[in-house]
C-alpha cells in the first residue's frame, strides 16, 4: 500500500485514469491513500471523517483528472491539498479547529520533513515551528518504529490482522471481536496476543518482547 | 500465578482499550494475582514497562492504517457518484498495475464477486440521496449480469430461458421497490456487508427503523448445500433475533420485508448472515456476511 511512483510515473498513471482506466484510479489508490488516510486521521481525529475525505479525495481525482497538472506540482501534493480541505471543510462545519501536528507526522511515508514542508507551503497550509520533542536521533527512531508497526500489520497473517485492526481501530474487546468474527473466545485471544508479539518483535529491546518470551501462542489446531 | 499467566494477563489487558490500566487498578481477582506475581519478579515487572512503552505507538499506528475495505468501498462509490468515463475493468487476477483492458462500451456491469460488485456506502449526509441510486444500480447490474449469464448457458432451450429471465426480473422488481421504498424513509440507513474470510462475498442492507423494513442483497455466496439455508440476524447486547432467510436469484442473494428486529434500534447492533440447518430459526452460526449497523 506504500508503493510510490516518481512524479512522471504519477503523471502518465493520471493519464491512463482520465481516459476511462479503473485500474489506474486503484494504482493511485494504493500508491497514497494510508497516507491521505493518516493525515486526514491526526486533523481531524476521528476515523469515519479520515475515511469520508479519502472517498472524497479520491473521487474529486477521478472527476478532475484532467485539471491535474504535473509541471505545477506532484500528484502527492495535489492530493494533500484537497484531502487537507476536505477535512477542514467538515471541522468548519462541525464548529471545530484542526488538531495541531508535528511536521515529522505530517509527511507522508517516504518524504523527509523538508520534502513535507514543501509539501504544506506549496499547498497553501499554514506553517508554524516549535522546539521538537525530541532529538534527531529519537525522532528518527520513532519514524523506524513506526514504519516497522505498518510493515508488521502488513506482512502477518490475515487472521492476526484482522483481530489486531479490530482492537485497535474499533476499540472492541476481546468478547466483542468473538461476537463479531463467530470465532471461539479463545481463539481471538491467542490470535490477538499472536498479533501483539508480531508488532513487538520488530520494535528492538526497549518495547519488544524480551529474548526468553518471544514463543508464540498457538491456537487449538493450528501450526505454530 | 506463573510468569507465562502473568504475561498472558499482561498482554490480553493491553489489547483491550484501558485494560493495563483497569489491571493495574488490582480490583479484581486476576488483577491481584498479577500484582502479587509482579511484586517479585523483575522480570515480568520489565515486561510489563515495555508493554506500557509499546502499546501507545502501535495503537497510535494502527489506528492510522485506513480498514482494508476503505478500497473496495472508495471504488464503489466512485462507481455510483463519479463522473462516466469510458469504463475500465481489469480482467481477473490482473494486478492494479497491468495496463487495462479497455472496453468500447461506457459501462460495464460489476461482476459478482469481485471488488466492481461492492456495493457504495453513503459518504454523509449531504451525499444521503445519491448511494440510493448506487444501491439501486449495483442490484440492478447484478440481476442483469445474470440474465445474460442465463442467456449463454441456456442457449436453445428457450422456455427455460425465458422463465429464468421472467424469475429475475421479478427479483429485481421486487428488489428494487423494497429498496426505494427503505431508503425514502429519512431514517433510512445503508450498511456495506462484508466477509471476515472471504474478500468475493459482499453484500448491502438498506433498513428503516421507523418502518421496520430491510432490504438485503448478497453476491459471492454460495448457494446453501441441501438442508441448509443462509439466515438473516440482528444481534442488540449480545443476543441474536432471526430476521429472515436469503433467496437466491442465479448469483444474486437477497431478503426483503419486515424485519421488527431493527425497529427503534438505538445503540451498537450487527446484521449478519449465517449458514444454519433449513426450517428452524437458530441463528447462532459463525457469519459469512457481517456489518455494523
Amino acid at each position: 500500500m506504500n508503493g510510490r511512483g516518481g512524479p512522471t510515473d504519477d503523471a502518465e498513471v493520471v493519464l491512463r485514469m482520465a481516459a476511462g482506466s479503473e485500474a489506474a484510479l486503484e494504482t493511485i489508490y494504493d500508491r497514497y491513500a494510508s497516507a491521505i488516510f493518516a493525515a486526514a486521521y491526526r486533523l481531524t481525529s476521528d476515523r469515519g471523517t479520515a475515511e469520508e475525505v479519502v472517498q472524497e479525495t479520491f473521487l474529486a481525482l477521478w472527476n478532475r483528472a484532467e485539471s491535474f497538472d504535473s509541471a505545477a506540482g506532484s500528484l502527492a501534493a495535489w492530493l494533500h491539498t484537497i484531502a487537507r480541505n476536505r477535512a477542514i471543510d467538515r471541522l468548519r462545519a462541525a464548529g471545530r479547529r484542526p488538531s495541531l501536528v508535528a511536521l515529522s507526522s505530517a509527511a507522508g511515508l517516504d518524504e523527509d520533513p523538508t520534502q513535507a514542508l514543501e509539501r504544506l507551503v506549496s499547498g497553501g497550509s499554514v506553517v508554524a515551528s516549535a522546539v521538537a520533542p525530541a532529538g534527531p536521533e529519537e525522532a528518527y527512531a520513532a519514524v523506524g518504529r513506526r514504519e516497522a508497526i505498518r510493515l508488521a500489520v502488513g506482512e502477518m497473517p490475515e487472521a492476526e490482522r484482522t483481530v489486531i485492526l479490530l482492537a485497535y481501530q474499533e476499540e472492541l474487546s476481546q468478547s466483542e471481536i468473538a461476537d463479531r468474527l463467530g470465532w471461539p473466545l479463545g481463539t481471538v485471544k491467542t490470535r490477538t496476543r499472536r498479533a501483539l508479539l508480531r508488532l513487538r518483535a520488530g520494535l528492538g529491546a526497549e518495547f519488544g518482547p524480551a529474548a526468553e518470551h518471544e514463543d508464540m501462542p498457538v491456537p487449538a489446531g493450528e501450526e505454530r | 500465578m506463573d510468569h507465562d499467566a502473568a504475561r498472558e494477563q499482561l498482554e490480553l489487558a493491553a489489547l483491550e482499550p484501558g485494560g493495563l490500566e483497569r489491571l493495574m487498578a488490582g480490583d479484581t481477582a486476576p488483577a491481584q494475582a498479577v500484582a502479587a506475581h509482579l511484586a517479585g519478579c523483575p522480570s515480568c515487572t520489565e515486561e510489563l514497562v515495555r508493554l506500557q512503552r509499546a502499546v501507545p505507538v502501535i495503537r497510535s499506528v494502527v489506528r492510522e492504517m485506513p480498514a482494508p475495505d476503505l478500497r473496495a468501498r472508495t471504488m464503489a462509490a466512485i462507481r455510483a457518484e463519479g463522473v462516466i468515463r469510458p469504463l475500465v475493468v481489469a480482467a481477473p487476477g490482473a494486478t492494479t498495475s497491468a495496463p487495462a483492458t479497455t472496453h468500447p462500451a461506457t459501462a460495464v456491469p460489476p461482476v459478482p464477486g469481485t471488488a466492481a460488485a461492492v456495493a457504495p456506502q453513503p459518504f454523509g449526509r449531504r451525499w444521503r440521496g445519491t448511494p440510493v441510486l448506487g444501491l439501486v444500480a449495483t442490484i440492478a447490474a447484478a440481476v442483469v449480469l445474470s440474465v445474460v449469464s442465463t442467456s449463454i448457458i441456456v442457449g436453445g432451450r428457450v422456455d427455460g430461458q425465458l422463465a429464468g429471465q421472467a424469475d429475475q426480473i421479478a427479483t429485481l422488481e421486487e428488489v428494487t421497490t423494497a429498496t426505494l421504498t427503505v431508503t425514502a424513509q429519512p431514517d433510512a440507513h445503508h450498511v456495506a456487508l462484508a466477509s471476515a474470510s472471504d474478500t468475493t462475498v459482499a453484500g448491502s442492507l438498506a433498513f428503516s427503523p421507523s418502518i421496520a423494513q430491510l432490504v438485503v442483497v448478497a453476491t459471492g455466496l454460495t448457494p446453501p448445500p441441501a438442508g441448509m439455508e443462509y439466515r438473516c440476524w440482528v444481534e442488540v447486547g449480545g443476543a441474536r433475533r432471526p430476521v429472515g432467510k436469503m433467496f437466491f436469484s442465479q448469483d444474486l442473494a437477497y431478503w426483503v420485508g419486515a424485519a421488527p428486529a431493527v425497529s427503534g434500534i438505538s445503540g451498537r447492533a450487527t446484521f449478519g448472515v449465517s449458514l444454519v440447518g433449513a426450517g428452524g430459526s437458530a441463528v447462532d452460526a459463525a457469519p459469512v456476511l457481517v456489518g455494523a449497523l
